[in-house]
Formats: structure tokens, C-alpha cells, sequence
């Protein structure tokens, strides 16, 4: 679906390269989780694969990205756009409405979604992000979180075949946070569509993504599924990576003299583990 | 400023009208008003004014306009008294036609300030822009300008409170009296607020572009905007109310 090779961006002005040397292969219906720390180049890892870069924000683009048999460079932001759909780091600037509604039907209106077809696109968007009553309310009047969700449903409402989020959990609540996570695995399983989630909360990655892609000063640190990524939580604190305590737990144990133990990623796991050791 | 283009919701005989419409009506109240030389029907025209206000669930609003012009219309009325020598004095230097005349410029002032902000207070921006593009077949372009910037006002707003706020944490004393020394204070602020929204502006233009904006054309518009038979009864009123002006 998408095929990145040896990509090394420069923005115009920018020091160093943000993105240096970046190979990947994303499986159509695969679920990515992108982490790292603060600069990274995870955004613009984002902004390559939505044609941003080079289109929008301009400079040195070496290598390809191939999104859906269409090379980045040479097709236009709006067709790469019809293919992936993308929420902004920055919800703000994201929105272009002054009304809920409007802002839901932009996309869909100008894609040229049939008209019967949009009430029901709009509805079910709304719902599955769980903002149903917010539907007239005007953007001002909304919290941080709300135009989050906002902004995550207008993208959700266009069906792309690859959805793009940056950090979409960024204002939100943890409840919220897992919600919008339940609801990109389900469109995920039950509508096949490709999932790239640029996230920081590791503990959300590890249970919903498939795999997962670390950078680090525009490289990729590791990638793989994400149990043997976790593997190796120790070297990824050390670049800035927190990893969830139950991932560090069986190397905790094996420096501790128990023995090989398989990598939990979440609580559940590390219960029985544990409670197999005490027996 | 803040609220001047807050949308008050509703559903009445006013909200109904096409944008479009609404925008001709309150043009039409203006235009009168600076034809018209007849003290009564400027007066009829603010009654007008007021009576839009009240069916469009804004009268407090209208009200709120008006005690914002109260200043600058005694300013104007004592300006205009006093400098109009023509007529039969009625009291000191002051003449009947000159009387007359500066109630003229202040109701004048009064209708053309009321009606476009009434009419802005009850249109959706976006609905404005979209009923330009589909029947007037405004480039989209313009269109989306007009609604981006507006709806940054609110934000913009927000942000340099926000920044006002940190600085007299800090100290700086925003709340004073002095009005060049609040400029002093306040325009150095600007700067990182500009800064700020036109990168921001900037992405926003990047989000409509990855959600069609090259797309869109006169067609996408999933509301539509006929005119109605309340549209055909404002047009006629419009056409009265030149008329009136005119002839009376
Ligand atoms: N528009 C731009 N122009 C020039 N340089 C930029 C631009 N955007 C980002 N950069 C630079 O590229 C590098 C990578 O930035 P990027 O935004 O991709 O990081 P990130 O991993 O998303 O960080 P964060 O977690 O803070 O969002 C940084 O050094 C940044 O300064
Ligand atoms: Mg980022």
C-alpha cells in the first residue's frame, strides 16, 4: 500500500536532514504505530506519505514513496489525498469551519461523495467518535478535545483507504484516547483500511497497533511487530522512548536470574506470567 | 469586536431568508436611508431597524449597537449644530435647520451601522460565502478567504488574551488608563501573534488542500440555497423601501 525507499528529506532552511535514509513497507490493512522522541522527523515522515512533502513544505526530496502505485512526487496532493486521509498534529489549523457540520461535509463535498450517501457518511462518522450532540455547535464553542474529535471524524467520514493520524490523542482524555484507538482498530478489521498512528502514549501502541516504527534523529531506530520491538525497551529508554512497565517487566526478571521470559504488552499478560512464576 | 460575528442561532422569519438576501435587505435599509431627505422616514427606517432586530431574536444586540454609536452621535450632532448657520435661530447660535439637519446625519449614521451588523449576526459565515459561490458563482477562492479569516478572529482573539494574560503575570500593567501606553504595551505583542497566524493560516490552507479544495466548484456545495417565497416578499420590500426613499 505504501512503499517508502531510502527517502531523505531537507526542508529548505533546515539545518539537517529531517528524515534521513527512511526504507518502508506498509501492507494494505496493516496497523503502524510511529513513536519517538521530540523531533524525530515523525511528522514529516507523516507529511511525505501525504504528499505534503515535497508539495507543500518544499526542499532537497531524495529516494521515492509510493503511495497506492502513485510516486508522491509526481501526482498531485489532491489525488494522493483521495487515497489517505490525514489528521493533523495540529487540530487547530486542521480545522477549516466555523460549524461542526460544515467542517464534516468540506471533505465530503468536494471529493464529489453522491449526495444520498453524505447524511449517512456524516452520521456515522459523528457516532463512532461518540460527538453526535455536537453536530450544530460552533467550533468556537468546543474544548481542545472536542475539536480533536472533531477533526478525527471529518477524515473518518471521507473512507480513505489509508487513514494518517498525528498524535490525534494529543488533547484528549485517557478514556477518550482509548476510544479513538478501539475505533481506528475497528476500522482497521472491519472496513480493511491501513492504519498509520504517530502516538506517544506507548501503552495504546502496543495493545492496538501490529507494528511499530521508531525514529530517532530522522532514522528509523527498529522496526517490527510490536513484541520484538518491545524486546528491546531497555536501548529505547536510553533514546527517549518510554516503554510500558509490563514490557520492561521480563527483562527486569531475566536480569534477576528467571530465566527467558516472553514480553508482555499489557497487564493482563504480565499477571499470568507472574503468577506462572510463583507457582 | 469578539461577538460581532457571533452567530446567534435561530429559526425565524429572518433566519430563514437566503444569505443572500439578508445582505441585499440590510444594503437596501442603507442605501434609503442616504436617499431619503424625510426626517419620518429616516425614523420609520430605525423603527425598521429595530422591528428586524426584535423578529430576528437580536433586539439586545440592535440595542447594544446603538449605545455603542450613542457616543459618536452626540459628538456628531453637537459638531453639526453648531456649525450650521443657516435658518431661524432657536436658541444662542443654535438654528431650526441646523437642528434638523444633525438629527439627519445621526439616524443616518444609525440606519447604515444596524442592519449589516443585525444581518451578520444572523448568517453563518460559511453559509454567506457558499450561497456566493453557488449563485453569484464567486470564485471559491475569495470565498474561502472570507470565511478563513473570520474564523480566525475569534482565535486570534483568544490567543492575545491568553498572551495578555501571561504578561500581567508578569507584571505588565494592561489595565491602564494611559491609551498611548497601552499601544506601547500592546503592539509589541502583535508581532509573534502575526507570526503565529499566518503559519497557521498556512497550514490550514494545507488541510483544505488534502481534503479537496482544488476539487470544490460551484456544484459540491451540499446545502443548497434557493430563493423562497419569504426571499420574494424581502425583495419586494427592498424595492418599497428605494421607492419610498425617493418619492417621499
Ligand atoms: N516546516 C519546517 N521547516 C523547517 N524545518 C522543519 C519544519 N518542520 C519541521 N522541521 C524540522 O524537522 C525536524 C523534524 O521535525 P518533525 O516535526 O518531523 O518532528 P516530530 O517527530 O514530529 O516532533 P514532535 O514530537 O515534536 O511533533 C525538526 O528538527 C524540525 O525543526
Ligand atoms: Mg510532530
Amino acid at each position: 500500500m505504501i512503499k517508502i525507499e531510502s527517502l531523505t528529506f531537507q526542508y529548505d532552511g533546515g539545518g539537517e536532514p529531517a528524515l534521513r535514509d527512511i526504507s518502508l513497507d506498509v501492507e494494505p490493512g496493516g496497523f503502524i504505530g510511529i513513536i519517538g522522541p521530540a523531533g524525530a522527523g515523525k511528522t514529516t515522515l507523516a507529511r511525505a506519505i501525504g504528499g505534503m512533502v515535497p508539495h507543500h513544505y518544499k526542499g532537497d526530496f531524495y529516494g521515492s514513496v509510493i503511495v497506492d502505485s502513485m510516486d508522491t512526487v509526481e501526482n498531485r496532493m489532491t489525488d494522493i489525498s483521495r487515497v489517505v486521509g490525514t489528521v493533523f498534529q495540529d487540530v487547530e489549523s486542521q480545522i477549516i469551519s466555523s460549524v461542526v457540520e460544515d467542517e464534516m461535509l468540506y471533505g465530503l463535498e468536494n471529493f464529489g461523495i453522491p449526495r444520498g450517501e453524505i447524511e449517512e457518511r456524516l452520521t456515522f462518522a459523528l457516532r463512532q467518535v461518540g460527538i453526535e450532540d455536537l453536530r450544530c455547535r460552533t467550533i468556537a464553542s468546543l474544548s481542545g478535545g472536542q475539536r480533536q474529535k472533531v477533526a478525527i471524524a471529518s477524515i473518518i467520514a471521507l473512507r480513505p483507504k489509508v487513514l494518517l493520524l498525528d498524535e490525534p490523542t494529543g488533547e484528549l482524555d485517557p478514556g477518550s484516547s482509548r476510544m479513538v484507538f478501539s475505533l481506528l482498530k475497528e476500522m482497521n478489521e472491519r472496513y480493511g483500511l491501513t492504519v498509520i498512528v504517530i502516538e506517544q502514549k506507548i501503552m495504546l501502541l502496543s495493545e492496538f497497533a501490529k507494528q511499530l516504527i521508531v525514529l530517532n534523529e530522522g532514522k528509523i531506530y527498529c522496526s517490527g511487530p510490536v513484541r520484538q520491538v518491545l524486546e528491546r525497551a531497555k536501548e529505547l529508554e536510553g533514546i527517549g522512548v518510554n516503554c510500558p512497565r509490563v514490557a520492561s517487566l521480563a527483562i527486569s526478571l531475566k536480569e534477576a536470574g528467571c530465566g527467558e521470559m516472553p514480553v508482555c504488552i499489557n497487564v493482563d499478560e504480565a499477571e499470568t506470567m507472574v503468577r506462572g512464576l510463583l507457582r | 469586536m469578539k461577538d460581532l460575528f457571533q452567530y446567534t442561532a435561530g429559526n425565524s422569519v429572518i433566519h430563514r431568508m437566503n444569505p443572500l438576501t439578508k445582505i441585499l435587505l440590510a444594503v437596501c435599509i442603507c442605501a434609503a436611508g442616504f436617499i431619503s431627505d424625510n426626517i419620518f422616514y429616516l425614523l420609520f427606517l430605525l423603527l425598521l431597524d429595530m422591528m428586524i432586530g426584535l423578529a430576528a431574536g437580536v433586539f439586545k444586540k440592535a440595542l447594544s449597537i446603538l449605545k455603542g454609536l450613542l457616543k459618536v452621535s452626540i459628538f456628531l450632532f453637537i459638531l453639526q449644530v453648531l456649525f450650521v448657520r443657516r435658518g431661524t435661530p432657536v436658541f444662542w447660535i443654535i438654528t431650526d435647520e441646523g437642528l434638523m439637519l444633525a438629527a439627519k446625519v445621526v439616524l443616518r449614521l444609525i440606519i447604515a451601522c444596524i442592519p449589516l451588523a443585525l444581518m451578520l449576526a444572523v448568517t453563518q459565515i460559511s453559509d454567506l460565502a457558499n450561497a456566493l459561490v453557488q449563485v453569484l458563482h464567486l470564485p471559491y477562492k475569495y470565498a474561502f478567504t472570507l470565511t478563513t479569516s473570520i474564523r480566525f478572529i475569534p482565535q486570534f482573539m483568544e490567543e492575545m488574551g491568553d498572551i495578555m494574560e501571561a504578561q500581567t503575570a508578569r507584571g505588565v500593567e494592561f489595565d491602564t488608563k494611559n491609551g498611548l501606553k497601552k499601544i506601547g504595551l500592546v503592539l509589541p505583542l502583535c508581532v509573534p501573534l502575526l507570526i503565529s497566524s499566518v503559519r497557521r493560516t498556512d497550514a490550514t490552507a494545507v488541510a483544505a488542500e488534502v481534503r479537496g479544495f482544488e476539487l470544490r466548484t460551484t456544484k459540491s456545495g451540499f446545502k443548497k440555497y434557493p430563493f423562497r417565497l419569504i426571499d420574494l416578499a424581502a425583495f419586494l420590500i427592498c424595492a418599497a423601501l428605494i421607492a419610498g426613499a425617493v418619492l417621499l
